[in-house]
């Protein structure tokens, strides 16, 4: 494995307001699934982690009860500014849209069963589910030399997808076979 | 409206719920509407309604889904309460369990770890996306539009809220 990323931002701290501001546009832009946003931009823009830091994080959340993308908001924040830069980053994330979203779903809940609207909530959840995947296809990219890594990429999508199991069911039974592997392949290197 | 004490019921409920939600909130959705439908707080109709809505709703989807859930039994503190009690629990959990991991970043074994258990995240985010696209058995025009998305936002550096409205326009003229 290569040497971890030194962060890009080391020399300068990010600033509380960059961090609220980072997960307010997160939290606005995350149309059925903010993890799209979160990579793009903590990876892409801000470039406060690399593709192999925001996987590693998500594993993390993903091993943990509660909404991910919650999840990956507060080990950004604590990663930049410790325990104040994860509550200003996770306010960023809740607040205003929370309070957006609960005024506006209040309304459009009389409207629910309008059929032009299921119309297009089927649209934007079809582009939504497309988004979801190249984002998983984008984080795979810095992996993709390695066979054992696509080996057990694919053993998970088939665990969840096809046969539908229990997440935890999935990641216990994969995870100590996936560690196996990487253990062996790190002794030999 | 039911009495205050609903509320404080329903937040304890989804407190405890979110802490053991494991792969995420939706994980938990089938005991959130046996506990409402139980107390007959909410119909299966107005479920479904919190789930539709929410799920286009910018913002934290499930926190927005239980806050929904939470009005209807408390009105707005009600609301307050659930948004708490489903993101709370779990902050706390995460920033523990990201401090713990942190601290031991240089250990071979983490190396190891950490390897070994990317791939696997990765699969489960792709799967989120087919289970996602297949939901509901849409047709092949669906399909379409999920593989047009997945295209250009790999190959285009198109804002993906473009995408997005191209889905919802699509929608809105009936070809989804």
């Amino acid at each position: 494995m290569s040497q971890p990323v030194e962060p890009l931002s080391a020399d300068e701290p990010v600033t509380l307001g960059e961090l609220f501001v980072a997960f307010l546009k997160v939290s606005l832009c995350g149309f059925g699934g903010g993890l799209v946003w979160a990579r793009r931009i903590v990876v892409e823009r801000q470039q406060w982690m690399d593709e192999r830091e925001f996987a590693e994080t998500l594993t993390i959340c993903q091993f943990m009860p509660g909404p991910n993308i919650v999840g990956i908001t507060v080990c950004v924040g604590s990663k930049l500014r410790g325990a104040i830069g994860a509550v200003t980053a996770v306010a960023g994330f809740i607040l205003l849209p929370w309070t957006i979203g609960l005024s506006l779903g209040g309304f459009v809940l009389q409207y629910a069963h309008f059929a032009r609207l299921q119309n297009i909530l089927g649209g934007l959840s079809a582009a939504a589910a497309g988004l979801l995947i190249a984002t998983g296809i984008r984080l795979l990219m810095p992996h993709r030399g390695r066979w054992t890594t696509l080996l057990f990429a694919a053993l998970a999508f088939a665990g969840m997808a096809l046969t539908r199991l229990p997440l935890l069911v999935v990641l216990l039974g994969l995870a100590p076979l996936s560690i196996a592997v990487a253990g062996i392949e790190s002794a030999r290197a | 409206m039911n009495s205050p004490s609903a509320s404080v019921a329903l937040a304890a409920h989804l407190a405890m719920l979110s802490s053991i939600s494991f792969g995420g909130f939706p994980s938990v959705l089938p005991d959130v509407h046996n506990f409402v439908a139980a107390n007959g707080w909410v119909s299966d109709r107005e479920f479904a309604d919190f789930f539709a809505v929410s799920q286009v709703m910018p913002g934290p989807n499930m926190i927005l889904m239980m806050s929904f859930v939470g009005l209807k039994v408390g009105g707005i503190p009600g609301a307050i309460a659930s948004a708490l009690a489903t993101f709370g629990p779990p902050c706390v959990m995460y920033y523990m369990a990201y401090r713990l991991w942190d601290r031991f970043r240089d250990m071979p074994w983490q190396r190891i770890a950490r390897r070994a258990l990317a791939p696997l995240t990765i699969g489960l985010v792709i799967a989120g996306g087919y289970v996602m696209a297949r939901a509901g058995d849409p047709g092949w025009p669906a399909a379409v539009v999920t593989a047009g998305a997945v295209v250009l936002m790999l190959r285009t550096r198109i804002n993906p809220l473009w995408i997005l409205t191209a889905g919802g326009v699509l929608g809105a003229f009936g070809f989804v």
